[in-house]
């Protein structure tokens, strides 16, 4: 241990407790919290234990038979059907959204700035036009099978719209800026050299990409899978636009609580529920993340 | 950017109900009892709460022009959400536009309040089609505003069998070119009428019997939209559709030769939307006088055509083109239909039926 | 003796940037070759074309007897330690050590006995299962060189590697490195610019200026034969002068210079038929004496301006009669009596071979 240049480095910076100072410059973001996150939840929790009137209004009147309901075969085998939507969808935003960061993350610093801005630039109109855009692409008269036709490539108008495939090309169109930008920051943090170190040990690229790139790329890779995972696990406007309202996801059955239902305490308590496995997840990943 | 909004609301109306909740102890201001009425006096602003793509913006702009009322006009995209986020209280509308079954329900819970006819001398230009319905017999809360159906639209160029009713729409040939409205009340009502029964007798029994014949239709469907349900029959996606008259109204109006408007023999519904006044608003007085003022004839007038449903201002439909009263998705028959009831808690089993149908597919 | 690296007129362009230019070099097998220069001098830049990790605008690189020139770095038998050392951040020591034999799928024993022997060799022995993170400066700086010997590459590029640590272990590491050379007997190739580190290490320097070679030799030859202004000045101290050439006669030319003096210098670097040249003197080459001493050739008068204490040494600023400055290096004399100081009289003697002939750059 006690070696000739043995010198023992300090591993972590000193703590410190936030002074008065510190709390004030906290208080914008913690009321923010409060008022958008802590609030709300906590008037959800009370709503999901509560009953429905006649008219659809929350009775306080504490009862389980909202969660009684959420343990249905139904409603879990749409959870499962939504979670399967949301992993199809992460794992091509990963495939298409890695290299796409990579490159940006690796590009002279001029450039980078550009592309970042290209990446940003559909958040500069709704949502709901760039969805429309895409059904006015996808329709059966629409451009691509306009294209195709005039090309000769196919004889009939491909069946797009209103499939579980126009359902993850519109999800995959909308998150994949989620997934682009949290690995582009862990790929514009990595050290060249230590990319250079790998070429030099004997790595080809795929070894280095396995070995060094993607190992040291973590926790970008992990806050885009988060970012584009949840996200599209709740989605239900693209469903509703793109998918025909046909298949339903679980953000549907929560929003329909909410709207012709009129069963606030069920939407409540499904959305409870939802939050509740997310925060295991997530301290799982958390935790298997130190571990590592 | 009705479900952007959706969106929002979502996320935030528990706080606005928390607060709501609040404010709701306090004594509200009202403005005038009903029987010592002050004279109309100009300006003040008007609270309108109405459905989305409904009520032209020229008509408020008419409107604020003759009185100096500022209209505010904010919009629903359905009777749920209107009730929604009225029944949660942080906003005073001083005029909503609700449709029967919610008119029913809110009359029921006394959420309305009756209006005075005296200063609605124009309500005599309703039909008498209009009147004498079951959730407002004597117009003594609600004046109508336009009457719509549901029906059938055929795309003839790709379907060429004759289409009379619901059972001809939803079979084997045509699965995955069918439209149908999003619309969980609507798609089962269409089952138990094709099945003999009353679209009003929502039991768990007549749920229990239609289930298998709704799991077979709800197969065959493609698209399922309430918003617009036109836009995949424009498109080309599918061929065959059940949706709102007054969508099918505009496809007519588009090409009346493609277009093809089927009212079901199994028996359609009618809906009845109707302008009402909340019980908590402000300015009952603005409330009604606009009430008047749509009442007018050449105001009416305005309202059809841009929105093509079934006028029922008899005095108006004088003024329409041979052409807008010739279109049979505007002016279906409406007279022997009946409306939906308001079915309380059975919304619930309703919804959770099609969903879990969905689910299956 | 074999040649290990051979760079035949390797250019390399950034743009219009010459980074460098047309450089020939012969590196033989088992030698320690310094690349010495300033930064942006082109040093980098050169090692960089015989790891691979750039590829030159013209020229070749060979790699015992083999043209490498673009051949990618993981296809080269050669290993870098980086100057930032670059060791893996989510690897343990032994993982990073071992990384290049896994890359290079050497059997599993092989392996683990050839990481013990390095591990060994850099004195980490317990220290396998740390993350860098964990590890000190020096200790880092060790796990790099084990990490790039274990491969047991023909040629080792060292890019500054002691540049980041403190004076004290820098020194240590310098005598280490040269130990842990001759003991391997692999070629190494050491980039600085640190002038002191270079004379200690290398068997031969490479001197280099804005992208060329500027001097290649030991470093006697180097520091006590600079062929040029910037070599005289970068390695040690120098005075320059400006003299004339007063005649030549074999190895030894008669110069003056200005106010008169007359010296007698080393002819080798004096082109032909040149008639005014550069000198540089090292300073403590000056021998001072408060008396004249014996003979009158290579003698001059000049007083002390004023000294400035280094420890182990005196640095004297000189004046001559004539004006001329110049500086001096004596050892610090503990006699208070042999001590010179500001304003003494002193006679500078020089020796011919202590005067050479430098080219400007």
């Amino acid at each position: 241990m006690n070696t000739a240049t043995g010198q023992v480095i300090e591993l972590q910076g000193p703590r410190r407790r936030p002074g008065v100072r510190g709390w004030l410059l906290l208080a914008p973001l913690l009321l923010w919290l409060f008022a958008f996150v802590v609030a709300p939840t906590a008037i959800m929790l009370v709503y999901s234990f509560c009953e429905r009137d006649e008219l659809g209004q929350v009775v306080f009147e504490l009862s389980l038979s909202s969660y009684a309901r959420v343990f249905d075969a139904t409603y879990l085998k749409i959870l499962l059907s939504s979670m399967k939507y949301a992993a199809i969808t992460t794992v091509i935003c990963l495939v298409a959204g890695y290299p796409v960061a990579y490159f940006i993350g690796r590009a002279r610093e001029g450039v980078r700035n550009r592309l970042l801005m290209l990446v940003m630039v559909p958040f500069w109109t709704s949502f709901l036009i760039r969805t429309y855009a895409w059904m006015s692409i996808l329709k059966s008269e629409g451009l691509l099978n306009g294209l195709l036709l005039y090309l000769q490539i196919i004889s009939a108008p491909l069946d797009i719209m209103y499939t579980p495939t126009a359902v993850v090309i519109g999800l995959v169109y909308s998150y994949l800026p989620f997934m682009i930008l949290p690995i582009y920051g862990s790929v514009e943090k990595l050290d060249n050299a230590l990319i250079e170190a790998a070429f030099d040990l004997g790595a080809g690229p795929v070894s280095a990409f396995s070995h060094v790139i993607v190992p040291l790329t973590r926790p970008g890779i992990l806050a885009g899978v988060l970012l584009v995972f949840i996200p599209a696990l709740g989605m239900f406007a693209i469903t509703d636009l793109m998918g025909g309202s046909r298949v339903p996801m679980i953000g549907n059955v929560i929003q329909n609580q909410f709207g012709q239902a009129r069963d606030w305490p069920f939407g409540a308590a499904l959305g409870m529920t939802l939050l509740l496995l997310f925060s295991l997840f997530f301290l799982l990943g958390l935790r298997k993340e130190q571990e590592g | 950017m009705k479900r952007i909004s959706a969106l929002l609301i979502l996320m935030f109306l528990p706080l606005v109900a928390l607060l709501g909740c609040g404010k709701k102890e306090g004594p509200a201001p009202q403005s005038t009892g009903s029987g010592s009425a002050p004279e109309p006096k100009a300006g003040g602003e008007l609270n309108l709460f109405g459905w989305s793509e409904y009520i032209p913006q020229e008509i408020l702009d008419g409107f604020t022009k003759e009185t100096g009322i500022k209209v505010n006009y904010e919009t629903f995209a359905s009777n749920e959400e209107m009730l929604s986020k009225l029944l949660a209280g942080s906003t005073r509308y001083d005029l909503i536009q609700p449709s029967e079954y919610a008119i029913e329900a809110l009359v029921k819970q006394k959420k309305l309040q009756p209006l005075d006819p005296a200063r609605i001398p124009n309500l005599k230009n309703i039909a008498a089609a209009f009147r004498n319905q079951p959730h407002d017999p004597e117009l003594k809360y609600t004046v109508p505003w336009m009457g719509t159906t549901v029906g059938i639209v055929v795309n003839t160029e790709k379907v060429k069998e004759p289409v009379k009713g619901y059972k001809d729409v939803f079979q084997p040939k045509y699965k995955g070119r069918i439209v149908a409205l999003n619309d969980a009340r609507e798609i089962v009502s269409w089952v138990m009428v094709t099945m003999g029964m009353n679209a009003n007798d929502v039991t768990p029994e007549n749920l229990a019997k239609i289930k298998p014949t709704l799991a077979e239709w709800i197969k065959l469907v493609k698209v399922f939209d309430s918003d617009s349900p036109k836009t995949a029959l424009l498109n080309g996606d599918v061929d065959i559709g059940v949706i709102w008259s007054g969508e099918a109204a505009l496809l007519y109006q588009e090409n009346k030769n493609k277009f093809q408007f089927i009212l079901p023999t199994e028996g359609a519904h009618k809906a009845i939307d109707s302008l009402a006044i909340p019980e908590n608003a402000e300015n009952k007085i603005g409330a009604e006088m606009f009430m008047n003022y749509i009442l007018r004839p050449e105001v009416s007038k305005l309202i059809s055509d841009k929105f093509p449903y079934t006028n029922p201002n008899t005095e108006a439909r004088k003024l329409l083109t041979p052409e807008q009263l010739a279109n049979p998705a505007s002016y279906p028959p409406l007279a022997g239909m009946e409306t939906f009831h308001d079915i309380g808690k059975a919304a619930a089993d309703v919804d959770k039926l099609v969903t879990d149908l969905k689910a299956a597919q | 003796m074999d040649v290990m690296v051979e760079l035949r007129a390797v250019t390399k362009r950034f743009g219009s940037f010459h980074a460098v230019s047309e450089v020939d070099l012969q590196i033989k097998a088992g030698e320690f070759i310094t690349l010495l220069g300033p930064s942006g001098c082109g040093k980098t830049t050169l090692l960089r074309m015989i790891s691979g990790f750039e590829t030159p605008t013209s020229g070749a690189v060979l790699l015992d007897g083999k043209d490498v020139t673009h051949e990618p770095p993981y296809r080269r038998d050669v290993n870098q330690v980086f100057q930032s050392y670059a060791l893996f951040p989510h690897m343990t020591v032994q993982e990073n050590i071992s990384f290049g034999l896994r890359m290079k799928k050497v059997p599993k024993q092989e392996l683990a006995e050839r990481v013990r022997a390095a591990v060994a060799m850099v004195s980490l022995g317990g220290m396998e299962e740390r993350k860098p993170s964990q590890l000190s400066g020096g200790q880092r700086q060790r796990v790099a060189l084990a990490r790039a010997i274990v491969c047991r590459p023909k040629v080792l590029l060292l890019d500054e590697p002691l540049s980041a640590l403190d004076a004290k272990l820098r020194h240590a590491m310098q005598v280490e490195l040269k130990q842990l050379q001759k003991k391997l007997g692999i070629t190494f190739v050491f980039v600085t610019h640190d002038q002191e580190e270079a004379l200690t290490m290398s068997d031969r320097i490479a001197v280099i200026n804005k992208g060329r070679i500027e001097q290649l030799g030991d470093a006697s030859q180097i520091y006590h034969r600079p062929k040029t202004t910037f070599v005289a000045s970068f390695i040690g101290q120098a005075n320059i002068l400006r003299a004339t050439v007063l005649s030549r006669s074999g190895e030894r030319a008669r110069v003056r210079l200005d106010g008169d003096i007359e010296l007698l210098v080393n002819a080798e670097h004096l082109a032909g038929g040149a008639e005014s040249a550069l000198i540089s003197i090292r300073p403590e080459k000056i021998a001072l004496r408060k008396e004249r001493h014996g003979d009158l050739e290579n003698c001059f008068e000049a007083h002390v301006e004023d000294e400035l204490f280094k420890g182990a040494t005196d640095q004297l600023r000189l004046r001559t009669d004539s004006g001329l400055a110049l500086t001096a290096v004596v050892a610090n004399e503990s006699s208070v009596q042999a001590a010179l100081h500001a304003g003494d009289r002193v006679f500078c003697h020089l020796h011919p071979d202590d005067i050479v002939i430098v080219h400007e750059e």
